[in-house]
């Protein structure tokens, strides 16, 4: 016994079950790039169908999309929601993520499993259940229902990101602002919500890339005149097939790469995950 | 005295910034379900359309038809079959993100890894197609190899199903595994197998157990997102896979049987709520044995 601790001291053998879990896990790594390997490879090629290793480099498909009508319809409604959905968000689940850190209540587990429920309930069910209402409502033909839907897909990562901001807050700091004279509101604004602006920062850019991926909610409450990106694409994918959906998939690959590097400047990626 | 009334401000300014959100849930998310449970008891007449009378109807039509119970056991197996493969490539996805010693590397592991999830559903599921589709590229690599004739048919089924689900939920599985691996000290692991446990024998007796929180949380969320999703099935596996999410998309979009849609939500609703409770339950018992 005594033995072979010295020997393994002096050469120490080659670990073969670590770098098995090695290969077995690239592999498993490469699994996961696969798609997006394949669509970066496939929206630059000039033909309609993959092939590897490439032939050659073409835009066509950026172009097509780019002077499409329905593309472009499309893209003006998916920035409009962004653009709709993203402040509305950040107040809200800035607000509720600070309060309900603050307060103290019986069935403050039970409202903030409600808070982060979108996350967990199947989407095909919440999609009816606001495509019902939408109807109840008479918001048929217009955007309201996709703009409650992103809105509520949306606040749950507000929550997460802000909530992170928030339990990194020393209350020090807010006790010596109210000490100093300053009232609850005064201090909210004038040092909370500057010490929390990296968690509100990774929410803006989480609920921004929600929105604009939604799928499974928006292919119900989707109209007609009001279609986004992701709705056009499962519409499109479910009839035929469509090369320039490549390209289009693209435009979200290099968004998710972007939200990533803002995250991990704000709050760090390894926080919200 | 003075303190207690600045306490009371704070508490009045703190419930005035959460009532927002709170009518916001009530309004968007809680009003929603009760008109749709509402909706489930609903009567509705030979073309579909909801009458005011209520009765247990859709729910008798959902549980005394043989293919929907089949259907809900499908989905459920499914789900659970996904959420074991994706948790079982997920350990040696965190050990390494957990292990890989030089930063860079980690960086690169966790941006494959976070990629995926602020990518649209839709378009992972497109990809898929682009990999599968008979002029799809494993079909082209296989011709040009000449490995196979005809290109093969891989498209259309549960298993292609699965393949992709694994792809698009790994994260969620590897994330909450790589937390628990990060909390285990080092030191055991070392302890076990200089005591002469085999690499397979630790991994069983001293990292599993450890790793059960995060295993736990990781398939419970897998399972859920694996059996309430109909993006991913409809176009792989096409509308007539027995999976029920597709069959409620489809009850709403081509028979515009709400009241019966809404019936089948509520079943995969339960459905998924009595799995989760399941290993909700089994992780508090194992925290419990744990603390003591």
């Amino acid at each position: 016994m005594d033995n072979r601790v010295v020997n393994k001291k002096k050469k120490p053998p080659r670990d073969w079950g670590a770098m098995f879990l090695w290969i077995v896990g690239g592999f498993i790594y490469l699994f996961l790039t696969l798609p997006i390997l394949v669509i970066i490879l496939s929206a630059f090629s000039p033909n309609p169908y993959p092939e590897f290793p490439p032939t050659s480099f073409s835009l066509t498909w950026f172009n097509e999309v780019f002077t499409s009508s329905e593309w472009l319809e499309a893209l003006w409604t998916s920035i409009l929601l962004v653009i709709i959905v993203t402040p509305i968000t950040l107040i809200l689940g800035t607000t509720a993520a600070y309060a309900i850190a603050r307060l103290d209540f019986p069935g403050k587990q039970a409202l903030q499993a409600l808070m982060m429920s979108p996350l967990m309930i199947p989407h095909v069910v919440l999609g009816i259940a606001l495509l019902y209402q939408a109807t109840s409502m008479g918001w048929i033909g217009t955007i309201n229902g996709l703009v409650i839907a992103h809105l509520v897909i949306a606040f749950p990562y507000v929550i997460r990101t802000v909530s992170v901001s928030v339990s990194n807050l020393d209350p020090a700091l807010e006790a010596a602002s109210m000490n100093l004279g300053a009232g609850p509101v005064r201090t909210f604004f004038k040092v909370t919500v500057p010490l929390i602006k990296p968690g509100i920062m990774a929410g803006a850019v989480f609920a921004a890339v929600t929105s604009f991926g939604e799928i499974s909610i928006s292919a119900f409450v989707s109209s007609p005149n009001w279609v986004t990106v992701p709705v056009r694409i499962f519409n499109y994918v479910d009839q035929t097939f469509d090369p320039a959906i490549n390209a289009v998939s693209v435009i979200f690959i290099l968004l998710s790469v972007g939200a990533m590097i803002i995250i991990e400047r704000t709050i760090g990626l390894t926080k919200v995950f | 005295m003075r303190r207690f009334i600045k306490n009371q401000r704070n508490k009045g300014f703190y419930w005035l910034l959460l009532l927002p959100s709170i009518l916001f849930l009530i309004g968007f998310l809680v009003i929603p379900f009760v008109l749709l449970a509402d909706l489930s008891f609903r009567d509705v007449d030979a073309y579909m359309n909801t009458q005011d009378t209520y009765s247990f109807a859709q729910y008798a039509e959902v549980f005394s038809s043989s293919t929907n119970l089949k259907t809900v056991g499908i989905t459920l197996i499914v789900a659970f079959i996904t959420a074991i493969l994706t948790l079982t490539l997920a350990y040696p996805a965190a050990y390494l993100l957990v292990y890989a010693k030089r930063s860079f590397v980690r960086t690169l592991l966790y941006i494959i890894l976070i990629t995926p999830l602020l990518t649209s559903m839709v378009v992972l599921s497109f990809a898929w197609i682009v990999i599968l589709a008979q002029n799809g590229l494993i079909n082209q690599i296989l011709v040009s190899l000449n490995v196979i004739d005809e290109p093969l048919s891989m498209l259309w089924n549960m298993q292609t199903v699965i393949v992709a689900y694994i792809q698009v939920l790994l994260p969620f599985a590897v994330l909450p595994i790589a937390t628990s691996l990060s909390d285990i000290d080092p030191s055991l692991t070392k302890a076990s197998m200089s005591l002469g446990e085999s690499r397979i024998r630790t991994f069983f007796r001293v990292i599993l157990p450890l790793t059960i929180p995060g295993f736990i949380a990781g398939f419970i969320i897998v399972f859920s997102l694996a059996a309430g999703s109909y993006i991913t099935p409809l176009l792989l596996g096409g509308r007539l896979l027995p999976l029920l999410p597709l069959n409620i998309y489809q009850q709403v979009i081509q028979m515009s049987n709400l009241p019966l849609a809404a019936a089948l939500s509520f079943t995969l609703l339960a459905g998924v709520g009595i799995v989760v409770s399941f290993f909700v339950w089994m992780l508090n018992r194992w925290e419990a044995r744990m603390n003591g």
